[in-house]
């Protein structure tokens, strides 16, 4: 039976040398006699420590594991030196589409179109490339259309730790049953807006025709 | 030759309408049919210039606008008490750009997920098949979207007098050289507004190419655009 003092070290020198997050589950596996919240409980002690000590880094948990990362207050320094190899921004029509696959999926792409209104085909291209979103089969409606999902890479990239912690969008009923409502008394006042506007092109062409 | 431009950021009909119903402060379930379906027409004839990729989503919605605009027209049916409720022709539409909507904000938030999340490195971090600078997306700052640019492109080609004759010519005038006035102006002026940068341009082909130009160096992160209100001026210095 190993020391609670090494087990922390053992889940330190783990993660250091990963080059992803490491899960739970792998720790487990590899380092015997040792429970789940023995690595909790070291990972806060490591970050208590850091922190203490004035370390640069701490252990954030992201994307169902544990990773060693910067403090936000380094990142320009880092940047410059990393110049060049640092991954592109994504597009705010890729924020878009990653946001309804998150919400809807399995989705399909015409399904995607539908909501956004235009065509997300080169978009849907980009996330693949960049590995946020994974084909997971075939739809089962008409068309059988390609089906895509969210991948553990897009979890890490936006530092979530599970798709259950994203903002949710706020629900279609709730703003739908504001809509009802309001529709109901004012498209009468809509209606006379348009009469007006098309009796004063009525009087223009009348001007036009008198002045011929 | 036609001018092609292709704007990844560019997000279609549905943000366009948005963007028109944010900008006249109309109610979102009480669109002013008539009046929004004119300005997005305005807007149609801009983005028909550009030749811009998904011309044509936004010609189908042109024609979703005027039908509903008709249909507000229509009496409404006689219906029986038992039967369905009058539905307004507009709840259709309204229903898209609120589900587009919904989406929209939770893309703002994966926004500010990723900004906090570039500042945290990890060892693994590097993009070993070499980022490519170039391909950097366009961004830009503050207030200023493509939409307000062309509502601003818009308003000064609304100045020039319409010209009767139609007389082909050949233009001697590049990108290339526009990108050039700009820079040259930028480095005489701190700043200067894009009315004055466009404005005196008396021609609509150069001010056409002239606001490529200026596209191609936000593209290049060359110039910052700033706006201090909401659909106000637009300030536009060096980076």
């Amino acid at each position: 039976m190993i020391d609670y003092k090494h087990i922390k070290q053992i889940v330190e020198a783990l993660i250091f040398a990963y080059d992803a997050p490491l899960s739970d589950n792998r720790i487990l596996k590899i380092v015997e006699d040792i429970k789940s919240k023995d690595i909790v409980k070291a990972i806060d002690e490591l970050n208590a420590e850091y922190e203490s000590s004035g370390r640069t880094f701490r252990i954030r948990t992201i994307g169902g594991g544990y990773q060693l990362v910067t403090e936000p207050e380094y990142a320009k320094y880092i940047r410059k030196l990393i110049k060049g190899k640092i991954k592109q921004r994504l597009s705010t029509a890729a924020l878009e589409v990653l946001s309804i696959i998150a919400f809807k999926q399995p989705i399909s792409r015409p399904e995607i179109d539908q909501i956004r209104g235009v065509n997300s085909d080169g978009v849907v291209r980009t996330l693949l490339e960049r590995n946020m979103i994974t084909i997971s089969g075939r739809s089962e409606k008409a068309g059988k259309a390609l089906i895509y999902t969210t991948t553990p890479e897009f979890l890490i990239y936006f530092g979530i730790n599970d798709i259950s912690d994203l903002p949710k969008p706020r629900e279609m009923e709730e703003l739908l049953g504001n809509a009802q409502e309001e529709l109901h008394f004012s498209s009468d006042d809509e209606k006379a807006r348009i009469v007006e506007e098309l009796v004063d092109m009525e009087e223009e062409d009348h001007s036009d025709d008198e002045a011929e | 030759m036609p001018y092609r431009v292709k704007l990844e950021n560019f997000e279609g009909p549905l943000d366009l309408l948005l963007f028109l119903i944010r900008k006249n402060e109309v109610d979102i379930y009480d669109i002013p049919i008539a009046e929004i379906t004119q300005q997005y027409l305005e807007y149609l004839e801009i983005i028909k210039i550009f030749d811009l990729e998904g011309a044509g989503d936004f010609i189908i919605m042109a024609a979703t606008l005027i039908r509903i605009k008709v249909q507000m027209l229509l009496p409404k049916p006689q219906l029986d008490e038992e039967d369905e409720e009058y539905v307004d022709p507009r709840m259709e539409l309204v229903t898209k750009l609120l589900e587009y909507k919904r989406f929209k904000e939770v893309a703002h938030k994966l926004h500010d997920f990723e900004d906090a999340q570039r500042d945290h490195f990890s060892r693994s971090y590097y993009d070993l098949d070499g980022g490519d600078d170039e391909k950097e997306e366009v961004t830009f700052t503050g207030e200023v979207t493509l939409f307000t640019l062309i509502q601003a492109f818009k308003s000064v080609v609304e100045r020039i007098p319409k010209e009767v004759f139609h007389e082909v010519k050949t233009l001697e005038i590049s990108t290339d050289e526009q990108i050039e006035y700009i820079q040259k102006y930028l480095t005489e002026n701190e700043q200067v507004s894009f009315v004055d940068l466009i404005g005196h341009i008396g021609n609509k082909l150069v001010m056409i190419v002239t606001f490529v130009a200026l596209l191609e160096l936000i593209k290049r992160k060359e110039i910052e655009v700033n706006q201090a209100v909401p659909f106000g001026e637009i300030w536009i210095r060096k980076n």
